[in-house]
């Protein structure tokens, strides 16, 4: 599994020249130039289409309409063999409607859902090769968590010793082997969890299906359960399609993201991609935190693009052109941690501004400043807190510049 | 919650309540084992009214008819009622619910004498175009009881549903079980305590009602409540003591039962917390030892 | 309704919480005809056997009594190939202006007994709801049992258990006797007061359940806070903890009204000649008089009179309903 985008990726050692002191100071005096056009990024897993997989799961055209409002408004997605999906949305954007129709509970309005090449449509939850963990794990509230692992495959009608031996696995696989004989609410939050995971597995289902896989757990919890549950999956080899509201848990866990909004993907794609490279405004304010600036376009040719930005003195200058049509707005988002801060005066013409710091909030790790620009507004920036007792670092109140590297930009036009 | 301490006010409240609640019960039974043909004077400790009531054929016959009555009634009211309290939690909105739910509900606020009144004009109805309602026997009074105790059984039924988490019946179905399975494996032993609660409900207002009973009944088919008013309305009888100890008696074995499978699942419940909260803390340093 | 049981009457309070539609339409699929094939059994049950007796019984108010079997007039006759229609008004007429005033009186002496054995049944059921209420959990659970316990029991044995004790002869005359409190026995059989009695031992449970489900769920630092603010007790009681029970008075003072109103078993056996409430009435025109259509006249009229507090019943649960879901 992929380790985690880095929030702060440009800091990290990998990505600085070796020679590169690991200081605050450095960061913010000697900024390093970094060149990769957008699209290109990387350390981010081929996908799926790049390594032939094969497509499991075609969703063509799908639209879910309930009396008032539509859910699900003509979505489209393929699943690949053995990879972990994620559908990131805020609450009621209908990720949820379009996990139910999977497994059966919800009838699309229209569209088509085919599983190995076979029509979904049509066919009662129960008769699906599809495996669901629930949210609320669901579990069988009257049953060990032996009967709960075994319910699936004694409604598939399989000898009993046959049934045994699985449930013994799926045990191992969970390491629940202790609690056979426990009933639900005799066990802990990620007890449940792990045998509401084993039943949902025991049947080996084509696609697992996961709904808020952690948002029964507590925050501790979570963050351990989140890897363990994706080793547990990949181990399986089951493909897997999970909901979630929480952009941490799809960035750790998913290979690809499909951000959903109003019943509609806005952007497929990797942690990566879909944090660097965002396609829309939403998408960029959706991820993370980002500063958005409403610009308009200079000059542009095949390797530079110059935009102006309000009251910027200076320019914004992209490497790469834009291909903009008379009077599209346009929009730079920049995100925090590629900002860098400095009480010297760049030398650069292009790519900063300047402002005074109007708040600073010290989180541990990192502390956020609040800059705010000769034209009111305010800027976010961040800054590693490498060394424990540094000093001359901005403080209220101070006049700063902030500057950033060119394809730091990203350019968006809706 | 507020403070526990038992206050003088407070077990003064429930002493005089309790009193209130108890006392006549209490004299009834005292008077059932007296020797007096008068009911009020005290001679001597006797059974005579236990032999007397034994038999007491009639009274017998009343019991019998009554059982059996309220037998049929308990058992159509409880599958009336899960009918219709799946039909209230489970099934989407469909046309006429609303009457649907008044229907369901009525019987519970209205007046006895009006029901048993429109019931009896329903069955003189019918009995002018089929024959069989026409003697308005056993049948008939267990149609009537059947639909005022569905009332009953749906609420108290539909109580119970209403707290189950659909997502474990959507669970059971992901898995494999169908519809009916479903209700059987998964749903029906999450709403036992309320079926047998509907089913010892039922049978308790059917042994009991009278009103209702008395409107339908025709001239064969005396019930027991029947039976006592009539000669209660007579004078006071010695034997309706010895009948009345026997009926507490049955009643106090149930809510005995009831009490004490009450609290021993209240004791299940804390033991099951107890084992997941340890479970949790276990939990919790293996989370403790895997970070560091 | 004067079975004598009650089971957890809060029971009856949900019943009348109105299902929220949206909170539970998108969670389910389409009807099937699976759906309508369970909805069938119970709906057609009750439109035979509950809905269809309330037109009967409207259809013969219309009607004037006759001696025959049925006793009473035909609505719709045939008389040389055309279909008559005949309604008969007479039998409320007569309700309303009858020279003795019996039904309009009956009336009123029920609507009285009813509203003031409510009001008896609140003054007595409210203290002990509380007693409950305020109790530790495990004798909490003995104390619900032996105060539901009774009315487990047969009803026209509880009420012939106070018979005994309110004879002339009884032991309330004889204690009070021995305690030199009167020097002859009271009369108390054939009065109110033993009407009274009746009801409120009857229904006192159908009071207290819901009050005590109420108490359960009430904000105790509320009170806390209204000492605090210098209340005093009894206006700490009506502007605290009043307000927030006020959902189970309601409910239970409905529960004991709209059946006390129609009461007929306690008047007829504890009542006297004043004791004539409206149930007792209809019993007599239906079984003595055998005047069928009076008699459904008289019933009719009742559940116009009982529309108002049942109303104000469904809509009070209503507006729970609404809370709880807002609170979602």
């Amino acid at each position: 599994m992929e380790t985690p985008v880095d929030i702060n990726a440009r800091n990290t050692a990998s990505q600085q020249p070796a020679a590169q002191p690991q200081t605050a100071e450095a960061i913010i005096n000697q900024p390093v130039k970094q060149l990769h056009l957008p699209g290109q990024l990387p350390g981010q897993k081929p996908t799926p289409e790049q390594q032939n997989r094969k497509p499991i799961l075609e969703i063509k055209h799908i639209t879910k309409r309930f009396e008032t409002f539509t859910a699900v408004n003509d979505v489209d997605l393929t699943l690949y063999q053995g990879e972990i999906f994620a559908l990131l949305g805020s609450s009621g954007c209908g990720k949820s409607t379009l996990l139910r129709m999977l497994a059966g509970f919800e009838t699309p309005t229209s569209g088509s859902i085919l599983l190995d090449g076979k029509e979904l449509i049509g066919v009662p939850p129960y008769k699906r090769p599809v495996n669901m963990m629930f949210q609320s794990y669901a579990l069988f509230p009257y049953m060990t968590v032996k009967q709960n692992i075994a319910f699936g495959l004694k409604q598939s009608k399989l000898p009993k010793a046959q049934i045994e031996d699985r449930v013994d696995k799926m045990l191992r696989l969970v390491h629940m082997e202790e609690y056979v004989d426990r009933k639900p609410f005799q066990l802990s939050g990620g007890q449940r969890q792990r045998v509401a995971l084993a039943r949902s597995l025991a049947k080996e289902p084509r696609v697992l299906l996961l709904d808020e896989p952690m948002g029964a757990l507590d925050k501790k919890l979570r963050e351990q359960m989140r890897l363990e549950l994706v080793d547990i999956i990949n181990s399986v080899g089951v493909t897997c399609l999970m909901v979630t509201h929480d952009q941490e848990e799809a960035m750790t866990m998913a290979d690809r993201i499909a951000i959903m909004e109003k019943g509609e993907f806005l952007q497929i794609g990797g942690p990566r991609e879909i944090y660097e490279n965002p396609n829309c405004r939403f998408c960029a304010e959706f991820i993370g935190s980002v500063n958005i600036f409403d610009c308009h376009l200079i000059s542009s040719n095949a390797t530079q693009s110059l935009i102006a930005c309000g009251d910027f003195k200076n320019p914004i200058e992209l490497t790469h052109d834009i291909d903009l049509a008379d009077g599209m707005p346009l929009t730079i988002a920049l995100r925090p941690e590629k900002i860098y801060i400095s009480h010297l005066t760049p030398q650069e013409e292009t790519n900063w501004c300047e402002g005074v710091v109007e708040n600073i909030a010290y989180l541990g790790d990192i502390s956020i400043y609040y800059v705010r620009l000769t034209d009111g507004r305010i800027v976010s920036a961040t800054l590693p807190n490498v060394d424990r007792f540094k000093e001359g670092l901005p403080t209220w109140d101070d006049h700063v510049y902030l500057s950033w590297d060119p394809e730091s930009c990203i350019a968006l036009t809706f | 919650m507020r403070v526990n301490k038992p206050t003088i006010a407070r077990v003064v409240i429930i002493v005089l309540a309790l009193t209130f609640l108890y006392l006549p019960i209490g004299t009834l039974i005292a008077y059932s084992f007296n020797e007096s043909k008068m009911v009020t004077v005290w001679t001597d400790f006797s059974l005579k009214w236990y032999y007397a009531l034994f038999n007491n054929d009639a009274i017998i016959e009343a019991v019998g008819i009554s059982l059996l009555i309220a037998a049929m009634t308990s058992c159509a009211s409880v599958v009336i009622g899960t009918l219709a309290a799946f039909v209230l939690v489970r099934v989407r909105y469909f046309r006429g619910e609303s009457a649907f739910v008044l229907f369901m509900t009525a019987p519970m606020v209205l007046p006895e004498v009006i029901t048993g009144l429109a019931l009896l004009l329903l069955f003189v109805t019918l009995g002018n175009v089929i024959p069989f309602f026409a003697d308005r026997g056993i049948i008939a009074i267990w149609i009537a009881h059947v639909t005022f105790c569905s009332a009953y059984t749906t609420v108290v039924i539909r109580s119970r549903f209403r707290e189950l988490d659909i997502s474990i019946e959507e669970a059971a179905m992901d898995l494999g079980a169908g519809p009916i399975k479903v209700f059987f494996a998964i749903i029906l032993p999450a709403i036992m305590p309320a079926e047998v609660a509907a089913l010892l409900l039922s049978f308790t207002m059917s042994m009991d009602d009278l009103v209702i009973t008395s409107f339908i009944a025709g001239p064969d088919s005396t019930t027991l409540p029947m039976l006592i008013f009539s000669s209660v309305r007579r004078g006071l009888s010695p034997e309706i003591n010895a009948l009345a100890t026997i009926i507490v008696l049955i009643v106090s074995v149930f809510t005995f039962f009831a009490w004490l499978s009450m609290t021993k699942k209240q004791k299940r419940k804390a033991a099951d917390r107890a084992k997941a909260a340890s479970a949790k803390l276990k939990e919790e340093k293996a989370l403790i030892e895997h970070h560091f | 309704m004067s079975t004598g049981f009650s089971a957890n009457m809060t029971f009856i309070r949900r019943a009348f919480q109105p299902r929220s539609r949206q909170a539970l339409a998108p969670q389910q699929h389409q009807n099937t005809w699976r759906d309508y094939a369970l909805i069938f059994l119970p709906y057609v049950w009750m439109i035979i056997f509950f809905l269809l007796p309330f037109l009967i019984i409207f259809k013969i108010s219309l009607s004037v009594t006759e001696i025959a079997i049925p006793p009473y007039s035909p609505l719709v006759t045939f008389e040389e190939g055309a279909m008559q229609i005949i309604l008969h008004l007479e039998n409320y007429t007569n309700i309303f202006t009858d020279p003795d005033g019996t039904y309009i009186r009956s009336y009123l002496k029920s609507l009285q007994v009813a509203a003031f054995s409510t009001l008896f049944c609140l003054i007595i059921g409210y203290p002990i709801a509380w007693a409950l209420a305020s109790s530790k959990p495990a004798m909490r659970n003995v104390l619900f049992m032996l105060v539901i316990m009774p009315s487990w029991t047969s009803f026209v044995v509880r009420i012939y258990a106070w018979m005994t004790l309110m004879k002339r002869d009884g032991l309330i005359n004889d204690i009070l006797m021995v305690l030199g409190i009167i020097d002859e026995p009271i009369q108390m059989l054939q009065t109110d007061f033993a009407v009274y009695v009746g009801i409120v031992y009857c229904y006192l449970p159908y009071m207290v359940l819901p009050l005590f489900s109420a108490l359960m769920k009430v904000d105790y630092s509320l009170i806390e806070a209204a000492y605090d603010l210098g209340c005093r007790p009894v206006k700490t009681f009506f502007s605290t903890l009043v307000p927030q029970t006020k959902s189970g008075i309601v409910a239970g003072s409905m529960l004991v009204f709209i059946p006390a109103l129609g009461e007929y078993v306690i008047p007829e056996l504890l009542g006297g000649k004043s004791s004539i409430l409206i149930g007792r009435i209809l019993w007599q025109e239906f079984f003595n008089n055998r005047d069928w259509p009076l008699a459904s006249a008289v019933a009719i009229t009742m559940l116009v009179i009982l529309v108002i507090p049942i109303m104000i019943f469904y809509k009070m649960e209503r507006r729970e309903q609404e809370k709880l879901n807002a609170g979602k």
